[in-house]
């Protein structure tokens, strides 16, 4: 036998048949979403990134409390890295007789390497620039109105006079998101000149690199092992919490999206494979009796398939490409800067993994005919048995979930998926065998087309479970991209609403609440929230010296020294915060006790019931953990790692920390306010809210670009799947038809039976779709407090499952078109 | 061992496990088919005619007994020796016609030859086809053919490689009077010619008759021999 000859000629005329067509459409939408959600999320990941190093000023930081020895510069220069030197330190700012105390970059010319650094000059134009040459300052204008000069004027830093040569509109920043004062940018020169970076100061000296991702990461590797002692490596995936925390969203959305539509194809596949195989059945029976060997059969079966696969993952390819291609020039103002050229990897990766699913998922019942008697020749009973349990029906259960693996680079992502899956996988075979009892029972009461309908679900019981599971799979996955994954975004996007706190107040004394009260509620302030803090310092744990529970935080922790904590005290548990274990402060609280934030527990194995010994000032409190918590840190709140007892927390020296939504520009008046109140450090955390809002608005509205997409690509693959099983019930259609029902009977039979599958597993779908939403937006997206949309999810299903009936009808309204004796003949 | 017959059986019983308990389907059997003779089997359904077909042509083995075919013991062979010997020796033609729907005629008629690996597949197939009269028809599709012309590209497909012997379950069944006389006279015919030994299995006594000799089964048992 020549099994591919074979295998093609028999392709020639089989490739129109339903189940191979059934079978290239779902691999073409496979590969098509597979590529285009890959490519499209990793340019799209890839801008992103890209426009983190702009936050950070470059792809690649290193910073440490010395300067950096002169070979980590002059290796980025061997390795064609450009490189950026600068030096952070707060500084005071003196104008005349005001002063104002300032975040200060001073930095070589190259700055920044990565982003935009933009200033308003004298003449009032907006330039984009880099750091300024040396004799010149650029400022912030909170800086400049609290030292009531304008651009042009001359302030001192260091002793220096320095011109004030713009004022810095928009500039990278480190991804330091809270910063205590002003930015005030100038030359390095001048700063060492001045000795402000000389023995004894607070500077913090930087390396920033940018140049070709592979040198980059290349260069990290080498410089992570020659580091000097303290000093450490920012890349732009650490750049800054809160936008990490969405680009990670925005990235787990994305590969959520790719990895239901390759499982959907896969369930697709599946369904078009075990009716291929049925139909090759007697084919393969009479091969056997013609002395054809076992071996050669399968080899030109799995040929056959692969001669389909091949033109169709290429056509999948293109499609995705050019999908993605559209959908990147429709997004094109979602994405920050110019497209990232095509990446290669993702398409030529969806290629592979479409070939993966195709034969994960096709081969089982492929593999099964092996089995088949050539007796079968004579008998169709031969050899039709079916086995109990095959070890065969694992393999698609492995290549899904090492699909769910691969695709979700996320283990939570991954678990949560597989046992909702699997949960849904066991609760149709529960529910599916408990709906066939009933039917059996039930159906002999029923009349007419009715009763023949939901007889055959009794009658072909492997087959009814096997598809009520492929449809409550599908419907599940359809359910979470069209409406549980939209309304996670939705929840996402509210994370940060409009009344959010955009000021901060530190160093606010007791006696000025009163004041700072009534003037910002006279500029119309609102959520103004006050909470006492108190510096101090973590003395011991259980009587022992605190000890950091991961080894490289302790290396880095020694290098810093133990800082100062900020703790803090309330009635009541603060807005943002939930407690996960022990109770809240109340009058039956005796002695100090403290709260302790999640991050802590992690990081000094704090247990409910330790005692912590606290140092403030002189004092030494030893405070028993009473309850921990789970803060939700992107909130834009005064947040604490510790917080004691009010009790306790009163007795302390201690300042107090405010937080206000304040809209439009009032630089005057909170100038004025902190003129009057000059202890007071008010912060702006407009800039930092608009990024955090922007990059929000960016990574979700691309993300619902691809959710789209998949669930185009699911509803095709479901409706394709549904078409070839419907095909199942053509026969006997026909051979209803041929005993003289008509049409409305036809219809009363098949609507009977598919509305019971889709009734079933729709009604699965939306309590799994709702429980993975549910699960996924605490463990995956951290959106707590999210509800899953009952109402649309029900909807979404229920319209799916008429899908489902009216699918399963129209298959029957051609024949109803043919003539039966032609459907009857072809068996 | 060769025992100059082409096809022998000896105490051939076939017992299934059916939901009554076990069932005896075949009973001690036992015939031998000298070469180039013909063996009609006729019974009622049901008699087991079917499955002596079957275990004749080494589909499936008996529970008991021993067959030869062409000189080999089908018992000591495996199921991909005896896939071999009947890729080399045996025809088959079929009550339902079993075409491959996908394959046209002329690639029906080549599957034996494929099979074997020969290389003038395509050329023989042709000649076949010109013989029993389709040459014309030899790029149709099965279902472009009607009932008596697929039957006819299954005789030109079961004798294409030149089998020793021809084992034929029903080949008119599915036809009309007229055209199954005709697909009978093409049978016996191309039997003649070939010089193979035929094994039939049928309900028409016409077409049994042709036959050398005669065989009926009943309820799994010889019930009578005719010469």
């Amino acid at each position: 036998m020549r099994p591919l000859a074979f295998a093609a000629r028999s392709l020639r005329r089989e490739f129109l048949h339903a189940e191979l067509a059934t079978l290239a459409l779902a691999l073409v939408l496979a590969v098509a979403a597979l590529a285009a959600v890959a490519t499209l999320a990793t340019r799209v990941e890839r801008a992103l990134v890209a426009s983190a190093a702009e936050l950070i000023g470059g792809d690649l930081a290193l910073g440490a409390s010395q300067p950096l020895p002169a070979e980590l510069v002059a290796e980025a220069g061997r390795r064609g890295l450009a490189t950026n030197r600068s030096a952070e330190f707060p500084s005071v700012l003196f104008a005349g007789d005001r002063s104002q105390l300032a975040d200060v970059r001073a930095s070589d010319a190259a700055f920044p390497l990565r982003g935009t650094l933009e200033i308003r000059d004298l003449a009032g134009t907006l330039r984009e620039v880099h750091a300024p040459p040396p004799g010149n300052v650029y400022a912030e204008r909170s800086a400049l109105v609290a030292l009531g000069v304008s651009i042009g004027a001359t302030v001192q830093i260091g002793g220096r006079d320095l011109v004030v040569a713009g004022e810095i509109t928009k500039a990278p920043d480190n991804g330091n998101l809270f910063r205590l004062a002003p930015r005030v940018l100038m030359h390095i020169d001048d700063a060492e000149a001045s000795g402000l970076l000389g023995v004894g100061s607070r500077a913090r000296h930087r390396l920033l690199l940018a140049g070709d991702m592979g040198a980059i990461e290349g260069y990290a590797t080498w410089a992570k092992a020659r580091l000097p002692d303290g000093a450490r490596i920012t890349t732009i995936e650490q750049a800054q919490q809160n936008l990490r925390r969405a680009f990670e969203r925005g990235e787990s959305f994305l590969r959520l999206a790719a990895l239901l539509a390759a499982l959907l194809s896969g369930v697709a596949i599946a369904l078009a494979a075990q009716r291929f195989a049925r139909r090759k059945t007697s084919e393969v029976a009479l091969l056997r009796c013609l002395g054809a060997r076992r071996g050669e059969i399968l080899v030109a079966l799995l040929l056959e398939l692969a001669l389909l696969a091949l033109p169709a993952c290429l056509l999948g390819l293109a499609l995705g490409l050019g999908l993605q291609q559209l959908v990147l020039g429709l997004a094109s103002g979602l994405l920050p800067g110019a497209a990232p050229p095509l990446p290669w990897g993702p398409p030529l990766a969806a290629f592979a993994v479409g070939l993966a699913v195709l034969f994960g998922f096709a081969m089982p019942p492929l593999l099964r005919l092996r089995d088949v008697e050539p007796m079968r020749v004579f008998r169709r009973d031969v050899g039709t048995r079916v086995r109990r349990f095959d070890v065969l029906y694992l393999l698609p259960l492995v290549v899904g979930a090492l699909l769910v693996f691969y695709g979700a680079g996320n283990m939570r992502l991954a678990g949560t998926l597989a046992l909702g899956f699997a949960a849904v996988a066991l609760a149709t075979f529960v529910l599916g065998l408990g709906l066939l009892a009933l039917v059996r029972r039930g159906a002999s009461r029923l009349r007419g087309a009715l009763r023949f309908g939901l007889a055959n679900l009794a009658r072909r019981r492997a087959l009814t479970l096997l598809q009520t599971g492929a449809l409550a799979l599908s419907l599940t996955a359809l359910a979470l991209l069209g409406v549980v994954g939209p309304s996670l975004l939705e929840r996402w996007r509210a994370d940060l609403p409009p009344e959010t706190p955009n000021w901060f107040v530190v160093n606010l004394q007791t006696d000025q609440r009163d004041t700072l009260r009534q003037r910002l509620e006279s500029l119309g302030a609102s959520n103004l929230n006050l909470l006492p803090l108190a510096v101090g310092k973590l003395v011991a744990v259980n009587g022992a010296e605190p000890r950091l529970q991961d080894p490289e935080e302790r290396r880095e922790a020694a290098d810093r020294g133990q800082g100062e904590i900020r703790l803090s005290w309330s009635e009541a548990l603060p807005e943002a915060n939930e407690l996960t274990a022990g109770h809240w402060f109340d009058a039956g609280t005796t002695g100090p006790s403290a709260s302790v934030e999640q991050v802590w527990v992690e990081r000094y194995g704090i247990r409910l019931g330790d005692t912590l010994t606290i140092g403030v000032g002189e004092r030494e409190i030893e405070a028993k953990v009473t309850s921990l918590r789970k803060v939700e840190w992107d909130a834009f709140r005064a947040n604490f790692f510790l917080m004691l007892d009010p009790g306790t927390g009163a007795s302390l020296p201690h300042s107090h920390i405010a937080s206000f939504h304040l809209a439009g520009d009032h630089s005057e008046a909170l100038a004025t306010l902190s003129r009057d109140l000059p202890n007071l450090s008010l912060i702006d955390l407009n800039a930092i809210l608009d990024r955090v809002r922007d990059i929000i608005g960016r990574v979700s509205a691309a993300v619902s670009w691809v959710l789209g997409f998949s669930l185009l690509a699911g509803v095709l693959v479901l409706l394709a799947a549904l078409a070839a099983t419907a095909d199942e019930r053509r026969f006997e259609a026909a051979l209803l038809r041929t005993l003289g029902a008509h049409g409305r009977q036809l219809a009363v039979a098949v609507l009977a039976e598919f509305g019971a599958l889709g009734l079933l597993s729709g009604a699965i779908s939306v309590v799994a779709a709702a429980a993975i939403g549910k699960t996924l937006a605490g463990s995956v997206f951290d959106l707590p407090g999210y509800a899953p949309p009952i109402v649309p999810l029900a909807v979404l299903v229920a319209g799916a499952a008429l899908l489902v009936a009216l699918a399963g009808w129209i298959g029957t309204l051609r024949i109803a078109r043919t003539s039966p004796m032609v459907v009857l003949r072809r068996g | 061992m060769d025992t100059g017959f082409a096809l022998e059986a000896s105490e051939v019983s076939k017992v299934v496990e059916g939901p009554d308990g076990r069932l005896t389907i075949l009973d001690r059997v036992s015939l031998a088919v000298a070469h180039g003779d013909s063996l009609a089997i006729v019974g009622a359904s049901g008699s087991g005619k079917t499955t002596l077909l079957g275990l004749l042509a080494g589909l499936d083995r008996p529970s008991s007994g021993t067959i030869s075919l062409a000189g080999e013991r089908l018992d000591q062979l495996d199921e991909e020796a005896r896939a071999r010997l009947r890729r080399s020796r045996v025809g088959f033609v079929f009550q339902g016609f079993h075409l491959l729907p996908a394959l046209n005629a002329e690639e029906n008629v080549m599957l034996p030859l494929d099979l074997d690996g020969r290389d003038d597949a395509r050329e023989r197939a042709a000649d076949a086809l010109q013989r029993v009269g389709l040459g014309a028809r030899r790029h149709h599709y099965p279902s472009q053919l009607s009932g008596g012309e697929q039957q006819r590209v299954a005789l030109a497909r079961a004798f294409v490689h030149g089998p020793g012997l021809l084992f034929a379950d029903e080949p008119t069944g599915n036809l009309d009077q007229r055209t199954g006389g005709g697909v009978g006279d093409l049978l016996f015919e191309l039997n003649r010619e070939h010089g193979t030994t035929l094994v039939l299995v049928t309900h028409d006594a016409k077409l049994a008759a042709r036959c050398a000799r005669s065989l009926q089964l009943r309820e799994g048992r010889i019930a009578g021999d005719r010469e």
